[in-house]
């Protein structure tokens, strides 16, 4: 026979204060971790949601990323006529050789943090379909001119329309700011290619990205760029290239690892204090329950309900509380290229889900101890006292 | 005196209850000095009374550019400055790339004046000096890696498109670094590099701390209008850029430690409320029996404050015995090399407990010493 839920929600009513205060003590707790997932989880969707899988990137062997490659222009030419790289309507390759370069600036907040500078052209654009000019316009070749992504311009100083940039004993006028899908090139500022390689004195590519004519051919592509003799390139998927990145947040991670176990053992300490104070002022209660001829399995169930109940109020008030960081925008090193990367904290239906089993594993571990307390209780012993 | 034991008394009356409180504040502050050692190794780079006079410098721009090899010249010959090396992150990977290291390639010539807080040998030193595929790694990459001097190693170029092969001369300890660092010799790596002669950064050794703005001053001065201007700044600054790079992440960290204090308060709050609950009548019998308010009120408190402190002090000294037993070093794999639990950190950690203790009980314990003796009296708990 179970004993209703109906009672587990009654006690709980009864002791307000206490189922509050225990309520809230686990939702912070949650929410911290939610908030920390959703951190984790914006970082690494920024990187993986960067880049084509149909387009390839491709950089010197040996460099791990293109803040470290570069080799001569004349790769360019080898790569982009070879067969597999798509064509536009002009016959032309759909394909773009890069400079990458990394500028020291300072964030609003005081700090300084590294920024990618990439010298492309109009068919660098082109490859990354979601680009667009949300204010001011495109820079022209030869001008010296910049375009900053949206989110960078807002979080570092002297980075909007109309500032200028000096470099190189040179200025910069910032004529444009711009967005791509929210990934990884939403950190960076784009010049003309010519223009960042000629001032920093760098004849040279950092990569190249191409289109693939179609997705089957790309690992026929791939294999024949890094097999030519001439090239000594490493190709690989744009959007690899990018998910491969996502090492940056494995400190996070760790340290999200550590303070879900060691928060959680103090809030499971907190649940275990309410619910040992629920079950020894209910003694009475319990052994009536047990005089009425419920099992002491269910009493054990019961009890592991309600706090299960506790738990899960923690958990809807911890959810709720980290929804709030939903969207916050934030930034970091990213390890693989020394430079500062933009995301936003993203909570999603998961999150949520693996807040609500957090929470829920707390209350049942923490309450296990004082239900089985109450399914022991005598009943001889609480009618004689 | 009476009263104090009173209060051991009542704090002893439900023991599972004291110790499941004690038990969850100490594990919140045991997560609250971790925190915090986090914060303060950040923000507190290792130094050495060396590290104070060392200076480094790099282009303008960023770390990314380089700066020409004929500019050491001219920083030698600058007032205030005893010695001078330049060196380049040469980002060579060991096997696979999450081995990753600091390693570069440096002047060898000065490189012991430069860095005179290393602890090496002088027949080591020399080795190094004379060999071209020489190098020499601190103890604790050397311990990482199980390298001994004599062992051949090779590093494969990620930021550069060559290769090296070096064999290592000498082990040091001590240092800023801590000693996690490879260093080889800045001629073969630019003999490989087709004699490009660059450097990534200058590290400068000043004569006495006073030099030490005078060297920035000049330094930056005389390559100002240059093709390659310059920034200068003390080791420490050089070092504290990196963290200021992590961004948000400190911010965060700060964030998590105030939620945490906050969800003690919560617990401890529950605690407190629940005990003095079930002693309304008791404290009506205590003011009958001539007690004031004050002296309830304070009691009360006292033990709020014993149960919090007591969590306190065992949560950061439990973080600072694991801690300082456990090598971290090995654990992250060389990511994290010193965690010290300050005594900062233990003494945030008591006035947290000190604050818990005070604001958890403050309001239900007040409410208890002013509810009127008879009322109190008449109450069935």
């Amino acid at each position: 026979m179970k004993i209703p839920v109906k009672y587990n929600l009654r006690s709980l009513l009864v002791r307000r204060f206490g189922t509050v205060m225990t309520a809230f003590g686990i939702g912070l707790n949650v929410a911290i971790i939610v908030v920390m997932l959703a951190m984790v989880n914006g970082l690494d969707a920024t990187l993986v949601e960067t880049g084509e899988s149909d387009n390839l990137i491709c950089i010197r062997e040996g460099s791990l990323n293109e803040v470290n490659s570069y080799f001569d222009r004349d790769k360019f030419d080898l790569i982009r006529f070879l067969p597999g790289v798509a064509r536009d309507d002009n016959n032309e390759p759909v394909a773009v050789a890069e400079i990458v370069v990394g500028i020291n600036r300072q964030r609003k907040d005081g700090e300084a943090a590294n920024l990618i500078l990439r010298g492309t052209s109009e068919k660098g654009f082109e490859l990354r379909p979601e680009f667009e000019i949300v204010e001011g316009r495109s820079f022209e070749d030869g001008l010296r001119e910049l375009i900053v992504s949206q989110s960078i311009a807002e979080r570092f100083e002297g980075l909007a329309i109309g500032n200028t940039v000096e470099m190189h004993n040179s200025d910069w006028p910032v004529v444009g700011l711009f967005k791509t899908n929210g990934g990884a090139y939403d950190s960076e500022i784009w010049g003309g290619y010519e223009d960042i390689s000629q001032v920093w004195q760098r004849p040279i590519h950092s990569s190249v990205l191409l289109r693939v004519d179609s997705p089957q051919e790309s690992a026929q592509l791939i294999e024949r760029i890094s097999e030519d003799e001439r090239i000594q390139l490493n190709a690989v998927s744009q959007d690899e290239y990018f998910a491969e990145q996502t090492y940056s947040s494995i400190g996070l991670k760790a340290l999200m690892g550590f303070i879900a176990v060691v928060m959680g053992i103090g809030s499971c300490f907190a649940v275990m204090n309410m619910m040992y104070g629920a079950v020894m002022s209910r003694q009475q209660e319990v052994a009536a329950l047990r005089a009425l001829g419920f099992r002491r399995m269910s009493i054990l169930g019961s009890f592991l309900t309600e706090s299960a109940f506790l738990a899960l109020l923690g958990g809807i008030i911890g959810c709720v509380l980290g929804s709030l960081f939903h969207g916050y925008s934030a930034g970091t090193s990213n390890f693989a290229s020394f430079s500062e990367i933009v995301f936003n904290f993203r909570i999603t239906p998961e999150i949520v889900l693996q807040g609500m089993i957090y929470a829920v594993v707390l209350g049942i571990l923490g309450g296990f101890l004082p239900a089985r307390r109450a399914a022991s209780v005598q009943l001889i012993d609480v009618l004689r006292e | 005196m009476g009263s104090l034991r009173l209060l051991i008394k009542n704090v002893l009356r439900n023991k599972r209850r004291t110790f499941l409180t004690v038990s969850s504040i100490a594990v919140s502050l045991f997560l609250v000095a971790t925190l915090e050692t986090v914060l303060t190794e950040l923000q507190n780079p290792p130094e050495t009374p060396d590290s104070a006079l060392r200076l480094i410098t790099r282009h303008q721009i960023s770390l990314f550019n380089i700066l020409p090899k004929s500019q050491r010249a001219e920083i030698e010959e600058m007032e205030g400055v005893e010695a001078v090396i330049g060196t380049m992150w040469f980002g060579g990977v060991y096997k696979e790339p999450s081995n990753f290291f600091a390693n570069f390639a440096t002047d060898t010539d000065q490189f012991f004046q430069v860095y005179p807080d290393l602890i090496i040998s002088k027949e080591e030193q020399e080795a190094f000096k004379t060999d071209r595929t020489g190098a020499i790694v601190g103890d604790n990459l050397a311990k990482r890696f199980d390298w001994k001097v004599g062992d051949r190693i090779f590093l494969k170029g990620s930021t550069f498109p060559v290769d090296v092969e070096l064999t290592i001369r000498g082990v040091y300890s001590g240092g800023s670094d801590l000693g996690t660092t490879l260093y080889f010799q800045w001629e073969y790596f630019s003999e490989l590099m087709n004699n490009a002669g660059f450097v990534g950064t200058y590290t400068i050794r000043a004569r006495t701390p006073e030099d030490v703005p005078r060297i920035v001053e000049q330094v930056d001065g005389a390559f100002r209008n240059s093709s390659y201007p310059t920034k200068t700044e003390t080791e420490r600054a050089f070092i504290l850029g990196f963290v200021s790079m992590l961004g948000d992440v400190q911010l965060f960290i700060t964030s998590i430690v105030s939620v945490v204090v906050f969800t003690i308060m919560l617990v401890a709050a529950n605690t407190m409320a629940m005990s003095i609950r079930e002693r309304v009548r008791e404290i009506g019998v205590l003011k009958a029996l001539g007690f004031r308010s004050s002296q309830v009120l304070t009691m009360l408190v006292g033990e709020s404050v014993l149960l919090s402190l007591v969590g306190a002090l065992l949560g950061s000294w439990s973080a600072r015995f694991l801690f300082g037993s456990v090598d971290m070093a090995l654990l992250t794999s060389g990511f994290i090399q010193r965690f010290y639990v300050t005594p900062g950190t233990l003494i945030l950690c008591l006035l947290i407990g000190l604050f818990v203790g005070i604001c958890s009980a403050s309001v239900p314990a007040w409410r208890a010493s002013q509810r009127p003796v008879v009322d109190a009296l008449r109450r069935v708990a």
